[in-house]
């Protein structure tokens, strides 16, 4: 493909798009959308038309990806959606302070204070006793749409 | 229950008696008496109480058994049969039912026992009742006796009883060949002796229920599966059994299923055809049909349903019952019928007319059953011959007449299912089907006579005219299931394909009315553009492709299918091949087709819908039509048929070839491209249409080679392909859609001739994706950017066009296509890192590389696959490493477990992956001889599986599929280098060592069988290595200290156990057996003094000596009977499986049940029980009588 058609501006804030359109056609099951000004995980999608001659349209059915809340949207599929930047960043955990806080050691060296800890007890506990145990824990924290929280954690 | 000293003085007098009257039989003294005494214990009207005393209380066996076998007789005497006949009158009739369903199993149970004199007995009182000396009731009962023993010994309905399929076969074979007949004729005469009594009375008899139960029971004996009776000639594969009888109830019997052909042998012929019994059916069911105006008669009276039904069934009579004389007999039978069966349906507008104004459609519905049947068992040219001695017209005349009354009916009342001429259509249509088949798959029978291509013809029309009303009327209804082409297609087909059989009949007529109506359609759509809404011609012109997709072509499943045979033979008129009917209408649609070209007539007209029934149509007519292969073409019609079509077909032929290669064949592809390119580019989202285009179409085209070498050459193609590589555009296709396309666009590339000139087209395909997926790879600020979502999609895209190319392989292109996966290969590796969190583009990595090492391995040069490997295996790490100990947490249940599953897509990936190098091992096209020195395959295998073994969780070895590819896996590992087991590290060792355990326990057979073999092959290897001197597995097999000082057994005595315990102990299935003893024996053979105490052990924990002994016994011959030898040869595995069967059958009973005693504490009340009972072999008892059902 020639450079023109396809050039991506690298620009330093390239992150700093919270959303992208996408034609609604091509997300697939698993992808991510937008839907109600939220980021979604998609897990379900099927087509219709409108009326038996009209047009394809998408029906999504999404998942937030910060409050786990169910979510629909039906959207002609050559229309364009928003899709989030969703972006993920491992840092290590050094603390976990009493007020809900954890401390992160990022790539550079620094740390990392303003995250706050799941308030879902399950989840809490998965991160709290890991760290109690001593093991040496690596978090990973997804961001989207201005919204950052934790989705996976790591012994190394 | 308590019982008076009285009442237990008499009983042990009784017990007293029969056990001397036992042993004097056996002492062969005073036998008669004693013989006698044992009667009269049978025949004592109660002998329930003394059976029951002498079975808990006598130390006689012989005596426990003939009062066993008293309480057995009186059962079957008191409880059945006596029940039901002094009960006749009750109203209950579901207990009844269940009474003598009770009856025929305690008769069934003893069948194979019983004397024929005990049978007549029996038997004899069931005649007496069927003969009506006791009145009608009784005559009732004796019937439905009838009907359950037939309905029991039959296979498809009988009860299990926990009896093995032998005895019901046995007793199958016995009923069928000794009473079948006998059980038929007693239902006749019981109908026949009673029809008098209903036909003179005006109201409903007593008798009518006789009648019509004995008419039930005749159509159940007719239905039987006859296997014995009719020499065996033919098997009675592909027969449908109905035994239920359930005469009334048959408005949802689904299509196809109802035509059970009936053969029952020459002995039926007596009874069936020569004894005038269908006249007298006939004739009965003609006065009762005078009769439906009284009342408690009506069409749907059991009686007159019952009636029907078996009229029916006897059209539906084949097979050597008819003595071999041309078929007249058959014929004449089949007249006789017809000739009763045409007042139920001629004249048809009549009928039809009574039925719309409330007449019972069931006779009307009987009658389409019995044409249906008619048909199945006669050629076309028979099945018209028939009517044309009794009436003006043919059987087919009145067939179309029928169909076309039931046609106009469904027009009037439009769509709506299951009315009575939905059911009829189908019927009839089934019928045609019959006719038409034997004419498209038999050949020799030629086409259907002159007069019944006009009736198809006339049927045709009709039925086109409904379809397309059926389609103007629901255009606009937005009923869901229909909005999918490939639903409504599928659901349709059947439908369709008769419909094709039909119009194929007379190609003269029917083909020039479809296309005039397709003419009128498009011609219609052009008037009224932008003034008139379309929809409704749209809906038509939906529904008439795919009726001229259907009649045109047949579905090709795979192969290339060709042209029909009916349209290949038939004669047309004209002369030019330009006129030949097939040849204008097909032109007519590529010539409407085109006009989707234009973007103007596109948004006016051309419909997503219609485009993807123009791209249905498309791909069905080109596989047949388009280019056909000219041999093929020459050959079908110089040899499969005779002189006089020949000259026809090769016409038909020649006229198709108007569309091969060196005739419009080529301007008629490179427009098919062009409309295949445009629904790509011009339909933006619409997924469906493009799915067809991409998985329909193009497949369709680059299938044969002919085509392809055209294809490549072509304008569009090229720049199809060019699109494709170099244009933004395409890729706002669905992602899984361009992968299909690359594959098609590469497979394209076998048409080119020059080897080196493909691998270039292909080059020049996929480079510019490469190349760009590396440019990004290398970028610096690559973690920032790839996170963007349109990075995301734009990587998946490519990395789903380098899947498909890879996915194409073939030798020709096979250097091209490594190359473009080896560049890649750094950039994979750096997209893993970058794209960790990203499951979606992680799997379509791994996808990549899985498919492009599946395609590519064979052929790589020694140098080449050491490069992959090692890719390989880097990407393994960096899975690995990303994935370990790795704990999703959300909110959300539904994204956890859909974390799941992603882990477990990746982990099958994976295991795909090393299995796609395995195969390295087992074929290798490369130019290496095999002495050079190359990868070790087996190590780089191992050494992926250490990798991958931790990532697998026992809960992900819940999905069977990924189950079933890791034990595969491992198996096959294990059994083609059981050496590299000894160098394994510690923890991989154990771990394959745990999954070995694991997967012995499965539940699914397959898996254990794969881990015995790997067992087997361990053990083996570790035997045949060590008895030449060698070491085999070494430590490993030895067993060592652990810290404590304390002896770890090796993993042989291991395993030795946990497979002894496995046979011994646990439940599987006895297809298990082999496998089995295919790994004990090398296991026993490499741990012999364990397994000696082992055996002992188990010898010694028997507390009852005679199982000891028979235990020890068994073990003995388990090792030393059948001349089995230390080798391990083919021969002595087969030995030691015959040995391990005999011991098992032998121990296993008694073993088992003991342990089930263990595991079930609860059942040590029954044990007491039956202990105090002093029956033997408690534990057989109460294992065949409970643990079956803690089994359920």
């Amino acid at each position: 493909m020639s450079d023109e058609e396809h050039h991506f501006d690298s620009k330093a804030d390239a992150g700093a798009s919270k959303t992208y359109p996408q034609q609604a056609g091509t997300i697939r099951k698993n992808g991510y959308i937008v839907i109600k000004n939220r980021p979604c995980k998609v897990v379900e999608v099927s087509t219709s038309k409108t009326g038996k001659h009209g047009h394809a349209k998408c029906h999504f059915v999404g998942i937030d990806i910060f409050n786990g809340k169910k979510l629909e949207d039906i959207v002609p599929s050559s229309h364009n959606c928003d899709a989030p930047h969703v972006n993920r960043t491992d840092y290590q955990l050094i603390d976990i302070s009493e007020d809900g806080f954890v401390s992160l050691l990022t790539e550079n060296g620094n740390t990392k204070d303003d995250l706050k800890l799941p308030t879902d007890e399950n989840l809490l506990s998965q991160i709290k006793d890991g760290f109690a145990e001593g093991k040496d824990l690596v978090v990973t924290v997804m961001s989207a749409m201005g919204e950052e929280q934790i989705c996976a954690l790591k012994d190394i | 229950m308590q019982r008076s000293p009285n009442d237990l003085s008499q009983l042990q007098a009784t017990m007293r008696a029969i056990e001397v009257a036992c042993s004097s039989i056996q002492m062969m003294v005073n036998r008669a008496e004693a013989e006698a005494t044992i009667l009269s214990l049978c025949q004592s009207p109660q002998p329930y109480q003394a059976c029951q005393y002498i079975l808990e209380n006598s130390q006689m066996p012989n005596a426990r058994f003939q009062a066993a076998t008293a309480i057995r007789d009186a059962a079957i005497r008191d409880y059945c049969l006596c029940y039901v006949m002094q009960r006749a009158s009750s109203p209950e009739g579901y207990v009844q039912a269940k009474v003598s369903a009770a009856a025929a199993q305690l008769m069934k149970r003893g069948w194979l026992e019983f004397s024929a004199a005990e049978k007549e007995t029996f038997l004899s009182e069931v005649k007496q009742a069927t003969l009506g000396i006791h009145g009608a009731d009784v005559q009732f009962i004796g019937i439905k006796l009838m009907e359950s023993l037939v309905s029991e010994f039959s296979l498809s309905t009988s009860t299990a009883m926990g009896l093995p399929a032998e005895f019901h076969d046995q007793c199958q074979k016995s009923m069928e060949l000794e009473y079948l007949k006998t059980f038929y004729c007693w239902a006749r005469d019981a109908a026949s002796s009673v029809t008098n009594k209903i036909l003179d009375s005006d109201s409903p008899v007593p008798e009518t229920k006789v009648c019509t139960a004995a008419l039930r029971l005749m159509l159940q004996i007719l239905n039987w599966d006859f296997r014995y009776s009719k020499n065996g000639l033919e098997s009675a594969k592909g027969k449908k059994n109905v035994f239920s009888a359930q005469v009334g109830n048959d408005n949802n019997l689904s299509r196809r299923s109802e035509c059970t052909i009936v053969q029952p042998g020459p002995v039926w012929h007596d009874v069936l055809i020569s004894s005038g019994h269908i006249g007298w059916l006939l004739s009965f069911y003609g006065a009762l049909r005078q009769k439906f105006s009284c009342e408690g008669f009506w069409l749907d009276c059991p009686l007159a349903v019952s009636a029907r039904k078996l009229i029916v069934q006897f059209c539906s009579l084949k097979g050597n019952i008819f003595h071999s004389d041309i078929g007249q007999m058959q014929e004449n039978h089949l007249l006789q019928l017809l000739s009763g069966i045409m007042q139920w349906i001629n004249p048809p507008d009549e009928v039809s007319k009574a039925i719309e104004s409330g007449k019972s459609e069931s006779e009307m519905l009987d009658g389409c059953r019995a044409l249906l049947s008619i048909a199945t068992v006669t050629t076309p040219v028979v099945f018209d011959q028939l009517l044309k001695s009794i009436s003006p017209f043919g059987t087919l005349t009145l067939l179309s007449a029928l169909m076309c009354e039931v046609l106009k009916v469904l027009m009037v009342r439009n769509a709506e299912e299951e009315t009575w001429s939905w059911v009829a259509r189908d019927l009839l249509l089934d019928t045609w089907t019959a006719l038409l088949v034997s004419i498209e798959s038999g050949g020799e029978t030629g086409l259907l006579p002159a007069v019944g291509r006009n009736a198809a013809s006339n049927v045709f029309s009709l039925i086109v005219e409904s379809e397309l009303k059926a389609a103007s009327a629901s255009a606009f209804s937005d009923d869901m299931a229909s909005d999918y082409f490939q639903a409504s297609a599928s659901a349709m087909d059947e439908r369709l394909s008769s419909y094709a059989l039909i119009g194929r009949a007379s190609i003269d007529i029917t083909i020039p009315l479809l296309t005039n109506l397709f003419n009128e359609r498009v011609a219609r759509l052009h008037q009224g553009r932008g003034i008139t809404d379309p929809t409704v011609t749209l809906e038509e012109l939906y529904s008439m492709l795919l009726i001229i997709g259907h009649v045109l072509a047949d579905e090709g499943e795979g192969e290339t299918p060709l042209v029909p045979k009916a349209i290949q033979t038939q004669h047309v008129a004209s002369g030019e091949s330009e006129k030949h009917p097939v040849v204008v209408l097909s032109s007519s649609i590529l010539n409407f087709a085109k006009q989707s070209l234009d973007s103007e007539m596109r948004a006016s007209i051309f419909s997503p819908r219609l485009m993807e029934a123009i791209t249905w149509f498309l791909a069905r007519w080109s596989s047949t039509y388009l280019m056909p292969s000219e041999e093929t073409g020459e050959s079908n019609s110089g040899s499969c048929y005779d002189n006089n079509h020949m000259v026809q077909s090769s016409v038909s032929s020649k006229a198709f070839l108007i569309f091969g290669e060196h005739n419009q064949g080529k301007s008629v592809l490179d427009l098919v491209v062009h409309i295949a390119t445009t629904t790509l580019v011009s339909y933006p989202g619409e997924k469906d249409l493009q799915a067809l285009t991409c998985y329909h179409l193009l497949h369709a085209l680059v299938r044969r080679r002919n085509v392809c070498v055209h294809l490549v050459g072509l304008d569009s193609w090229r720049r199809l392909a060019n699109a494709f590589a170099n244009e933004r555009l395409l890729f706002t296709l669905y992602s899984a859609h361009q992968r299909s396309l690359a594959q098609t666009l590469v497979v394209s590339a076998s048409g080119i001739k020059n080897p080196e000139a493909s691998n270039q087209y292909v080059r020049d395909l996929m480079c510019h994706m490469t190349n760009y997926l590396m440019e990004l790879s290398s970028k610096n600020d690559l973690k920032i950017v790839a996170h963007q979502p349109d990075v995301i999609l734009l990587v998946s895209c490519l990395l789903e066009r380098l899947r498909g190319a890879a996915r194409a392989t073939e030798p020709r292109m096979q250097k091209a296509i490594y190359e473009m996966g080896s560049t890649v290969m750094n950039s994979i590796l750096i997209f893993l890192e970058v794209y960790k969190h990203e499951f979606a583009v992680v799997y379509l990595l791994l996808k990549f590389v899985v498919d492009w090492v599946d395609g590519q391995i064979i052929y790589l040069e020694a140098q080449e696959t050491a490069g992959v490997v090692n890719f390989c295996m880097r990407l393994l790490q960096l899975y690995s490493s990303h994935n370990i100990g790795k704990i999703s947490l959300s909110i959300s249940s539904s994204l956890l477990s859909e974390a799941k599953t992603e882990k477990y897509k990746d982990l099958r990936a994976l295991l795909q992956l090393l299995a796609n190098l395995c195969s390295k091992d087992l074929v290798d096209f490369s130019s290496d001889s095999p002495e050079t020195p190359g990868t070790n395959i087996s190590q780089v295998v191992y050494f992926g599986l250490c990798i991958v073994i931790p990532l697998i969780s026992l809960d992900l070895l819940k999905y069977p599929k990924l189950c079933h590819d890791f034990f595969s896996l491992l198996s096959h590992l294990l059994e083609v280098y059981p050496e590299m087991v000894a160098q394994l590290n510690d923890e991989a060792f154990s771990h394959v060592l745990g999954t070995l355990d694991f997967g012995l326990h499965h539940q699914d057979m397959e898996v254990v069988d794969m881990c015995l073999r790997a067992l087997k092959a361990l053990a083996s290897y570790h035997y045949k290595e060590t008895t030449v001197g060698k070491v085999g597995l070494g430590t490993r097999a030895a067993g060592s200290k652990d810290q404590n000082g304390q002896m770890s057994e090796g993993i042989f005595g291991r395993f030795l156990r946990t497979l002894l315990h496995l046979v011994l102990f646990e439940d599987y299935s006895t297809d298990l057996v082999s496998a089995a003893a295919d790994a004990l024996l090398p296991l026993i053979l490499c741990e012999q003094s364990l397994y000696q105490r082992l055996g002992n052990e188990l010898i010694e924990r028997q507390v009852n000596p005679a199982f000891k002994s028979r235990l020890a016994n068994a073990l003995q011959c388990l090792t030393s009977s059948n001349q089995l030898s230390f080798t391990l040869d083919r021969m002595n595995y087969q030995r030691f499986r015959k040995n391990l069967i005999n011991f098992l059958v032998e121990v296993r009973g008694f073993l088992r049940t003991i342990k089930i005693l263990v595991l079930f504490p609860v059942l040590f009340v029954c044990k007491s029980v039956l202990q105090t009972s002093r029956i033997q072999d408690p534990g057989r008892i109460l294992f065949e009588k409970i643990y079956p059902k803690q089994v359920k």
